[in-house]
């Protein structure tokens, strides 16, 4: 696995001090809400132990859409918390001449394609092409972020994630596996 | 994942319990810090280096795998082999110079020229070199290369177009810091189309990473397929996610984590010798005094509502302490870094 011990550790930590702020241990919670809060704290230290991504700040900014979250997000990032928020690297502006782009794109292919000729059969590469572009439309919705980038970046940042969601899902596992241990042991 | 009477005695030393863990394993640390370097590196590498060289698939990867790979045969030998020392950082320079103009000798057959140190040398010089080589061609290629680049690439073109080329009609004192771009035969050699060669080497690079990453998607040829795979893969492990957080709620009542956390702050505190529970001090006098009693709710990670379920789960935590990864103290005692073992 491409992951660090010190990207666990700093996951480990922070998604135990989330859990601390959110007060899981107490009974006063229901379950579905002790759920989200885990889900949340678990969500907020991966984004704290990976830094500033594309798909870090995509994932931020998605949280922090439900005002119940702002506290315990602040909380586990800390400074990190206003980074994170920033529109960086003219984020806001890609998009935007993006869609202008496709667009105009769009509108040029489908002049040629009505004035071109109908084939019955559709050439193997565009066939391909169309099922990879379907498949690119789902990982962007998959992929936190994912809206806004394009070709390379989302492919980088699909990886990236995917690297460290695996981290995610390994330290989950592995408190799962040492609460039963200590449940057993008391 | 071993048993308890993995650990170690040594004295003094908090991270005690993963000394003896440390030996056997101190191979796979190294090489896996070598290889984690990739996990920040590609974007430092994959960004202008790549951009820069019109490779083919091979060379692009090749490329991406051992990016440092390339002046192992020249520049290699004035530097010897420890090349993950700091000694190297000075002649980084130089090195990044070259670094550009070798990089796809490595990959496919490389034949007499470039041999190489074999994998190690290159890969720890990967670290290091991807973040000065990135930066020194770049700046001062862009000048140099309309004009020197294009000159090559025309003799290239029309040449036996092998790719591999013998390193030494590039190293005939070639210290400027521009890049040579190989135009394959019949391959178009103006700049739109290289750039556009390049971005496609880079997109496939990515692929294959991707499918390296998920299990069971190197077999799989075409891009659909494999990008199905990964959205599959993806969707997965959100799942997974999903279904811990509820187990873990469910569980979670009866764990104090915020002992946890306080066990894991008390690590760091007294390096104190190992009890019989393996070299992790645990005594009730270090363990009350570093930590004060605190609420749950205090974000300094205090050890909550201190009863005996504080005491039993920090010990029920070491016992089944291999199981979680060799941890040291992240941030205070740097020595355990070392040492630190994991499962990863």
């Amino acid at each position: 696995m491409q992951v660090r011990n010190s990207f666990k550790l700093a996951l480990l930590k922070q998604m135990l001090l989330g859990f601390q702020l959110s007060a899981v241990s107490s009974n006063s919670m229901s379950v579905p809400e002790r759920k989200n809060a885990i889900k949340l704290s678990a969500d907020a230290a991966m984004v704290f132990a990976r830094g500033s991504t594309r798909w870090t700040r995509g994932l931020v900014a998605g949280l922090s859409e439900n005002s119940n979250n702002e506290d315990l997000l602040r909380g586990i990032l800390g400074k990190k918390y206003e980074r994170l928020s920033l529109p960086c690297r003219s984020s806001w502006k890609i998009p935007r001449s993006r869609k202008i782009l496709k667009r105009c794109l769009g509108l040029c292919s489908r002049r040629k394609k009505a004035t071109a000729t109908q084939h019955d059969v559709k050439s193997g590469s565009t066939l391909a092409r169309r099922l990879v572009k379907k498949r690119i439309q789902v990982l962007k919705k998959l992929l936190p972020g994912g809206e806004s980038m394009a070709g390379f970046s989302l492919l980088d940042q699909t990886l990236d994630y995917a690297v460290s969601l695996k981290a995610q899902v390994d330290i989950m596992r592995r408190l799962l596996k040492i609460s039963k241990a200590s449940n057993l042991n008391k | 994942m071993g048993s308890g009477g993995r650990f170690g005695v040594g004295t003094g030393n908090s991270g005690a319990y993963m000394t003896a863990i440390a030996e056997p394993i101190q191979f796979e640390e190294e090489i896996r810090s070598l290889i984690q370097a990739r996990f920040d590196a590609p974007p430092v590498s994959g960004g202008s280096f790549t951009a820069l060289l019109g490779l083919s698939a091979n060379q692009a990867v090749g490329l991406l795998h051992e990016p440092g790979a390339g002046e192992v045969s020249t520049s290699a030998a004035g530097l010897g082999h420890p090349l993950g020392c700091s000694p190297i950082f000075p002649s980084n320079a130089a090195l990044a110079d070259r670094a550009p103009s070798f990089p796809f000798f490595t990959a496919a057959d490389s034949p007499a020229s470039i041999s190489g140190g074999g994998p190690s040398p290159p890969l720890k010089a990967e670290p290091p070199d991807s973040d000065s080589s990135p930066s020194l061609p770049v700046p001062i290629e862009k000048p140099r290369r309309p004009a020197k680049r294009k000159d090559r690439e025309k003799q290239k073109a029309k040449g036996p177009s092998k790719k591999i080329k013998t390193a030494e009609e590039h190293t005939e004192g070639d210290q400027l810091p521009y890049v040579h771009v190989r135009a394959r035969r019949g391959q178009a050699t103006d700049s739109h189309s290289l750039s556009e060669r390049a971005r496609r080497e880079k997109i496939n690079a990515r692929m294959k990473l991707l499918q390296e990453l998920v299990p069971g998607c190197s077999k799989i040829t075409g891009t659909a397929l494999v990008l199905d795979e990964i959205i599959n893969h993806v969707q997965s492990l959100q799942r997974q996610v999903e279904f811990l957080s509820m187990r873990l709620a469910a569980v979670n009542p009866r764990i104090d984590f915020g002992g946890l956390d306080g066990f894991l702050m008390a690590e760091c505190g007294p390096l104190a010798a190992s009890n019989g529970r393996g070299g992790v001090s645990l005594d009730p006098a270090s363990w009350s005094s570093a930590p004060a009693p605190g609420t749950g709710l205090r974000k300094d990670l205090r050890p909550s509502q201190q009863s005996s379920t504080a005491w039993v789960y920090p010990y029920a935590l070491i016992d089944h302490a291999t199981s979680l990864f060799g941890y040291g103290a992240a941030d205070s005692v740097p020595l355990n870094w070392n040492q630190s073992k994991t499962d990863l």
